[in-house]
């Protein structure tokens, strides 16, 4: 029998509504409210505790109520971490998402809820779990739950589940390639998508592109005299030890090394660790992937006006969009700090 | 222009006295053969197996597949690559079914080269897996790209298109048992009935991104990097036209069976007359520079504008940089006014969660997606590896590796494999076959 803990807040506990909703961190053993409906729709598991937070503490004292619910699972063994249904609770919904996110990272379970589409919690955590989509209110409980509770039934059983349309929830960003149960080559699906849109008739594209997905060129630096310019690159120069093992391709680290000392990268010093090109006329001279040596005749000349401190470096071979945003805006944060005004990115 | 194609079906492939063919069985005479293959003298060793579907082979490094056929007029099957420059298109062709020539190295992979399985989980990642394959496994004196991650594998990949052409004689005096007709009229010489359908046309971006000649896709001999847009006859890609190359990783590419058989033709010819006007197809590129890319769209749209397209179905044979091809041309074509649909695959990253192409726009708002290059595939180990296993993680095959922090070397001590997609033999079937698609988890 696979073991279920199940969050809900005060108001689902039956403690009370607006008035309790400052109600503090608890865990009681057992299913309570909605869970009692969960129990019913998993098969070979059971919903052996049950925890209880007010929308407001979390909401406002959301630190303290996830260090407490945590400790409260520590010594509890679990298989799965079920939030709400949260409806169109717009606190509740954050709630559900915050403490799932928080569970998958500590205890590394697989964590689900459920939430209208319009509950701002979707937004916040849909690409970090699978968000059920449920009902505007408490009256589509029992299906809300049985949804869950389907996909918490295979995942338990070690069985495959589908894509996210099919499994009823928000998708995750994540695309992977299946086989159509109906097979119907690409061939046949691309002349019927034409025919349809020459038509005017309604078509389902298989790759959605939204305005989204555009990221704007920025506007240029008026004054460049005046501009700190930092140096990145994806050219995977690094010192010659490597100190960050930073990987030679699809890369997950980068590192940041300090040149404010030096007019010029020396050819031992640094080199390329970067696997997707012929390293030797970057190991021969390592600026001309990170062009140090110019930046600082440009900052002698007062073309720009001055230099950050630290170059920062990764490999971009095989390294997925995902990784690069995620070390983008880890570098950024440096970036903004030291109120760099442009950054010379340097591909290769 | 009209060219017919009568089809001969293989159930069984083996070795005898002599090259026949009779109920369904084709006979080769295996020394003949590979006294023929040897014929090259940059071939210094030849061996040919048959892998039948089910059967517990892995084949590996693949590196070209084409139809056995016979162009019962006598000319050859590829101008301009195994013999003079004909016009292709019009005639009789006989044609093998149900099986392909496969060009294997004997031990050494290239970027661009890719694997089959003929059995079990592995088998449905290719089309190959389910034909029956004649498989060429050769050992050529080409020192020079031996330790090359890129190969232009000229001999291995010549002889399978000169063995095709042997082989496919068998059938020459032959009754087939079903023939299939393609034909189009002038564009302006069609009925009233068709030119009230909404016109379409087929834009095909072959690989030819190589600057250096003896890679890329070749279009009656010519290399297609040197190259702008044409309007061609869909019936001059079915009749061995164009050839594949050498360069694209596996997943990605379009082998020469795949343009003599191109599902997306077919579709488009099954409409043809009923929902829509089949005009042609502008045959474009693949290129390095913004400048060639843009130059490459321009071509198209004028040409799909000229023509008085309605609507155009892009395709490209590749992912990664060429994307940047595909949504330029897919746009410029929106741009003029004509309706567009893409067929590609995605590079979503082995986790999914990666941008699916490197452009996107908008307007590209009608997609066919026919996989994930970066798919992770686990594999148990075969029976009997044709070629060398090794090659997938030595060599540089675009889906496997020699070592990782995490998942081990591409190839394990037990024949058991670990790799991407990318590596699987023209494994997205991006030509149109794929039954593949992506959904969002």
């Amino acid at each position: 029998m696979k073991k279920v803990i199940h969050y809900i807040n005060q108001f689902f506990a039956g403690i009370g509504g607006e008035d309790k909703a400052d109600h503090q961190p608890e865990i009681r053993e057992g299913s309570v409210g909605p869970g009692m409906a969960l129990n019913e729709a998993l098969k070979d598991a059971k919903v052996t505790h049950t925890v209880v937070c007010g929308d407001n503490t979390m909401g406002t004292d959301t630190e303290k109520a996830t260090a407490t619910i945590l400790e409260f699972l520590k010594d509890k063994e679990f298989d799965i971490f079920i939030a709400g249904p949260a409806f169109q609770a717009g606190r509740y919904g954050v709630a559900c998402g915050t403490i799932c996110k928080a569970v998958k990272e500590e205890f590394g379970v697989p964590v689900l809820t459920s939430m209208h589409e319009e509950n701002p919690g979707v937004e916040m955590f849909k690409s970090e779990m699978p968000i059920f989509i449920g009902g505007p209110s408490a009256t589509s409980m029992r299906k809300n739950v049985a949804d869950i509770a389907a996909y918490a039934n295979k995942l338990l059983a070690g069985e495959d589940t589908g894509p996210a349309d099919e499994e009823g929830y928000f998708p995750r960003g994540i695309r992977h390639q299946v086989w159509l149960k109906e097979p119907v080559t690409a061939a046949d699906r691309g002349v019927d998508m034409l025919i349809k849109k020459l038509k005017g008739e309604p078509f389902e594209t298989e790759l959605p592109i939204s305005a989204r997905d555009m990221i704007p060129i920025a506007p240029p630096i008026k004054d460049l005299s005046k501009a700190k310019i930092a140096l990145v690159t994806s050219g995977g120069i690094v010192p010659v030890d490597n100190p960050d093992r930073i990987q030679s391709a699809s890369a997950t680290r980068w590192g940041r090394y300090r040149i404010d000392h030096m007019d010029r990268l020396k050819s031992g010093e640094f080199k390329t660790i970067h696997a997707g090109f012929d390293p030797a006329a970057a190991d021969a001279d390592p600026n001309v992937i990170l062009p140090l040596d110019v930046m600082q005749e440009f900052v002698k000349e007062g073309k720009i006006g001055s230099l950050h401190p630290y170059f920062y470096s990764t490999v971009g071979t095989g390294t997925t969009q995902r990784e690069a945003a995620r070390m983008g805006r880890e570098i950024y944060e440096h970036l903004k700090e030291d109120q760099v005004d442009g950054v010379l990115l340097v591909s290769t | 222009m009209q060219l017919k194609i009568g089809n001969f079906y293989v159930k069984d492939i083996v070795f005898g006295e002599k090259l026949s063919f009779a109920d369904g069985v084709l006979t080769i005479n295996k020394e003949e053969a590979i006294a023929f293959i040897l014929e090259d003298e940059h071939i210094t060793e030849c061996d040919i197996v048959i892998a039948r579907p089910g059967e517990k082979k892995r084949i590996v490094p693949v590196k070209e597949a084409v139809e056995a056929r016979v162009r019962l007029d006598g000319e050859s099957l590829f101008p301009g690559v195994t013999g003079d420059l004909r016009m292709c298109g019009s005639g009789t062709i006989h044609a093998l079914k149900n099986m392909s020539i496969l060009g294997v190295g004997k031990h050494w992979g290239s970027f661009g080269d890719g694997l089959v399985d003929m059995w079990g989980e592995g088998q449905k990642y290719t089309l190959f897996g389910s034909l029956i394959n004649l498989c060429l496994v050769i050992d050529t004196d080409e020192e020079f790209e031996q330790r090359e991650q890129q190969k232009k594998n000229r001999a291995i990949r010549w002889a399978v298109h000169r063995f095709a052409e042997y082989v496919g004689k068998v059938v020459a005096e032959l009754e087939p048992e079903d023939s299939e007709t393609y034909e189009l009229p002038p564009v302006t010489k069609r009925s009233e009935e068709v030119n009230k359908l909404p016109s379409v046309v087929l834009v095909m971006q072959p690989q030819s991104q190589m600057e250096e000649m003896g890679y890329n896709d070749l279009l009656y001999g010519w290399d297609l990097n040197h190259f702008v847009p044409t309007f061609m006859h869909p019936n001059e890609v079915l009749d061995g036209g164009i050839i594949s190359g050498s360069f694209m990783p596996s997943s990605s590419k379009w082998s020469t069976y795949d343009f003599q058989n191109f599902p997306t033709i077919k579709s488009l010819y099954r409409e043809h007359g009923k929902s829509l006007n089949f005009l042609g197809i502008i045959m474009s590129n693949l290129n390095v520079s913004l400048e060639q890319k843009q130059r490459s769209a321009i071509f198209v749209a004028q040409i799909a504008k000229s023509l008085g397209a309605d609507g155009a179905i892009v395709t490209e044979e590749g992912y990664g940089n060429p994307d940047a091809d595909y949504i330029l041309c897919l746009v410029a074509l929106e741009d003029v006014g004509v309706k567009t649909v893409g067929i590609s695959n995605e590079c979503t990253g082995r986790d999914g969660a990666s941008q699916p192409l490197v452009t996107l726009d908008v307007k590209a708002n009608a997609l066919v997606s026919t996989g994930n290059v970066s798919e992770m595939i686990e594999l148990e180990p075969a029976d009997e590896v044709i070629g060398e296993l090794q090659a997938l993680a030595r060599d540089g095959l675009s889906g496997g590796w020699p070592d990782d922090d995490e998942l081990g070397p591409s190839v394990r001590e037990d024949g058991s494999i670990i790799m991407e997609n990318n590596a699987m033999f023209c494994g997205d079937m991006i030509a149109g076959w794929s039954t593949k698609t992506m959904k969002e988890f």
